[in-house]
């Protein structure tokens, strides 16, 4: 790993855990993010391919993140999202936030947002955006 | 002027080099060059290319581009190219169950299509059917759901395999696999594998770097994709069983050259698995066909196709020996991109159009053409519709396809093939180096490519330095419209109906012998596919058939370095 940049606010630097949840195997957009939030000084774990989100949560448990970033871009975020959501709140990691990236439809993000995340991050949208968006976060915590 | 491969005066240089210095590095002083012109590779481009260039690069007219249907085939591998056989309009479909995409397939053919590649959904190109439970939220959703021959049987119905000039599909980890249910296609059909053609990608090392459907681990997943091709060598040659891509590790962030260079140590993966097993490359060079992928600078990409049939046909010959034209003439399958965008969703039709008209020129023989919505989901039948008409515009209208390569001999054409050559060229050595395909995929070399090129392009994005509009010129925000394209729940409902229907009506003891038969031909190492075309005959599905193979291989495992 590179010499990262002590962005962040606070001393605990931002943990985020970027994951690929289901069968799609896009995730270059995932790396490119995993690498942005990284070079910003955020700690970051990639799940690699094909997690279901039992495994996700767990991961994220042990790792102590903040942050889940998700990765969707097959069509399956309004299934594995919510679930994801249900998973935390179950296991006691309520404090873990969810971030989705990718492929959702407008009508989709309100529903979303409402409950299972707290923000959707469409295809294109610059890293810079996501790590104000982070660090903004986190200085309001 | 005596050296007869010196077109042009000497003076040419001399006088270049004049004009550069006192016309336009002064008036570039003056009005300064409005960005550096770098294409996404990599290579610099110069104001102006004269047949002095031709000259730096050594150019020689009769070895390096000679005639179309020739050796090195630079210029086309068909002898009339689109004079005579016109690049194939092909569409690439599928969604929901096999019911609702049936309809589409005829849509597509009534208005067209003379090829249908199937869009497989997620879970039968990962190996799971519709009631596994990792195929929750995934059934029909990317492309059609096929468990078993029933609902090929179904999604062809009123489809004679015959009637256009190829049906295929992608499955890649799943190649025997799904060469079984459409030569089972054929026989249920009535129809003898002779009289139709079947079009695989059946792929599956170039997953492992970037596409992300791998099931297995490499070895044998390749040793299995090969199997389909030396199926076809016995009983069906002219079919293309296997289309080694380009495509995803470019747009995955390799950049096309790196790219091909990858796809190139693959396709040479395959094909010595099948000399190791006794055939001659003359036997199976002609079934791999190529699938070259550059999406960002429209002239690299007719360079790259140019270069690209350079290559394969003096590897054919030089590294492998082959002595058949058919070997040496590689046959390209390119898919029409442009930088797609998000917002304003109808500017991709321009940049597809762009993309896809690089590739005509470049000579590609089966062309399809993305969607203006496939940047988002699922094509709707309207932008289906306006790709085949695009695809049949740049075919007939304004004289794009009137003669054979129109760009050969231009000197910046000749200049940016041959330094593409170079690039790719340099890269098969950088990979052979490293250790062959495999290396590329378990040794992190591919990887790292692949990262390292996502976050150059990103980077390029976000500071304007690659200029995109309404992405970082006039920028807009990025929509996802509600009418994108969803799964249909009722489509899902009906797969899982007829799974059950299919799974309780068959012969459960014939779907047992001939999936034991399956297991012990993949023990023995013998070639699985007349073992799986008995079982997809008996309606074993795609699921029972892959389980065997993820016990005796066990699974790939997930990198998570980024």
């Amino acid at each position: 790993m590179r010499e990262a940049m002590p962005k962040a606010p606070r001393g605990r630097r931002i943990r985020v855990l970027i994951a690929k949840v289901g069968l799609d195997g896009h995730d270059v957009g995932a790396r490119v993010v995993a690498r942005g939030l990284l070079d910003a000084g955020m700690e970051v774990i990639y799940t690699g391919l094909r997690r279901t989100p039992e495994e996700v949560v767990r991961a994220a448990i042990e790792e102590d993140v903040d942050w889940i970033g998700v990765s969707t871009l097959s069509g399956a975020h309004m299934t594995l999202l919510p679930k994801l959501r249900r998973l935390l709140d179950e296991q006691g990691a309520s404090d873990i936030r969810i971030l989705a990236g990718g492929i959702v439809p407008q009508e989709d993000i309100p529903a979303l947002t409402d409950k299972a995340v707290a923000r959707v991050f469409l295809s294109g949208t610059p890293i810079a955006e996501i790590v104000d968006y982070l660090l903004g976060q986190t200085a309001h915590a | 002027m005596n050296d007869p491969k010196r077109p042009f005066s000497p003076e040419v240089k001399t006088e270049a080099e004049r004009w550069r210095r006192e016309t336009f590095d002064p008036a570039a002083v003056q009005r300064p060059e409005r960005k550096p012109f770098v294409t996404d590779v990599g290579i610099g481009i110069e104001p102006l290319y004269t047949p002095a260039d031709l000259e730096r690069i050594g150019f020689d007219y009769l070895r390096d581009a000679g005639f179309p249907g020739e050796y090195p085939f630079t210029r086309g591998e068909r002898p009339g190219m689109n004079r005579t056989d016109p690049f194939v309009v092909s569409a690439y479909s599928g969604f929901g169950d096999a019911e609702a995409c049936n309809r589409r397939f005829r849509k597509l053919i009534e208005i067209g299509a003379e090829q249908i590649l199937v869009a497989l959904d997620l879970p039968t190109q990962c190996g799971y059917d519709s009631d596994h439970e990792m195929s929750t939220a995934e059934v029909g959703q990317v492309g059609v759901a096929i468990d078993t021959l029933a609902d090929m049987e179904l999604l062809f119905e009123g489809i004679p395999a015959d009637s256009v000039k190829r049906i295929g599909t992608l499955g890649n980890s799943i190649g025997p696999i799904v060469l079984a249910l459409y030569a089972a296609l054929g026989e249920k059909q009535g129809i003898p594998w002779s009289r139709y053609t079947v079009n695989l990608q059946n792929d599956p090392l170039k997953e492992y770097i970037a596409r992300g459907t791998q099931i297995l681990p490499a070895e044998p997943a390749a040793k299995l994709a090969a199997d389909a091709v030396a199926w076809c060598v016995g009983h069906a040659p002219h079919w293309s069983p296997m289309t080694v891509c380009v495509n995803h590790i470019n747009s995955g962030g390799a950049g096309s050259s790196m790219g091909t260079a990858i796809a190139l140590a693959n396709a040479r993966h395959y094909l010595n698995l099948l000399l190791k097993q006794g055939y001659s490359i003359d036997e199976v060079a002609p079934l791999l066909h190529m699938f070259p992928d550059e999406r960002h600078d429209f002239f690299v990409s007719i360079a790259n196709l140019r270069a690209l049939r350079r290559i394969w046909a003096r590897l054919m010959k030089q590294t492998y020996g082959a002595t058949r034209p058919e070997a040496m003439a590689c046959r390209t399958t390119v898919y029409g991109h442009g930088q797609e965008a998000l917002a304003e969703p109808l500017n991709n039709i321009p940049r597809t159009a762009f993309g896809t008209l690089a590739y005509v020129l470049g000579g590609a023989s089966y062309v399809y053409l993305a969607g203006y919505d496939e940047a988002v989901s699922t094509p709707n039948e309207d932008s289906a519709r306006v790709a085949l008409r695009t695809l049949q515009i740049l075919a007939h209208e304004h004289g794009f396809t009137d003669t054979i390569d129109p760009l050969g001999g231009s000197y910046f054409i000749e200049t940016l093939t041959a330094q593409v050559e170079k690039q790719i060229l340099d890269g098969m050595e950088r990979i052979e180096r490293a250790g062959g395909a495999l290396a590329v995929i378990n040794g992190g070399f591919g990887r790292q490519v692949m990262t390292q090129g996502a976050v150059r392009r990103q980077r390029a994005i976000d500071s304007g330095e690659r200029p995109w509009v309404t992405v970082n010129l006039w920028p807009q925000k990025p929509n996802v419209p509600n009418t994108a394209f969803r799964g249909d729940p009722k489509a899902t409902e009906r797969q899982l109906a007829r799974l059950a229907e299919v799974k309780a009506s068959r012969n459960r003891a014939a779907v047992e012998t001939a999936l034991a038969e399956v297991d012990r031909a993949t023990g023995e190492g013998a070639n699985v596919v007349p073992s799986v075309l008995k079982a997809v005959r008996a309606y074993a599905t795609v699921g029972e058939i892959v389980e065997l193979w993820r016990k005796r291989f066990g699974t790939f495992l997930p990198s998570t370095e980024f």
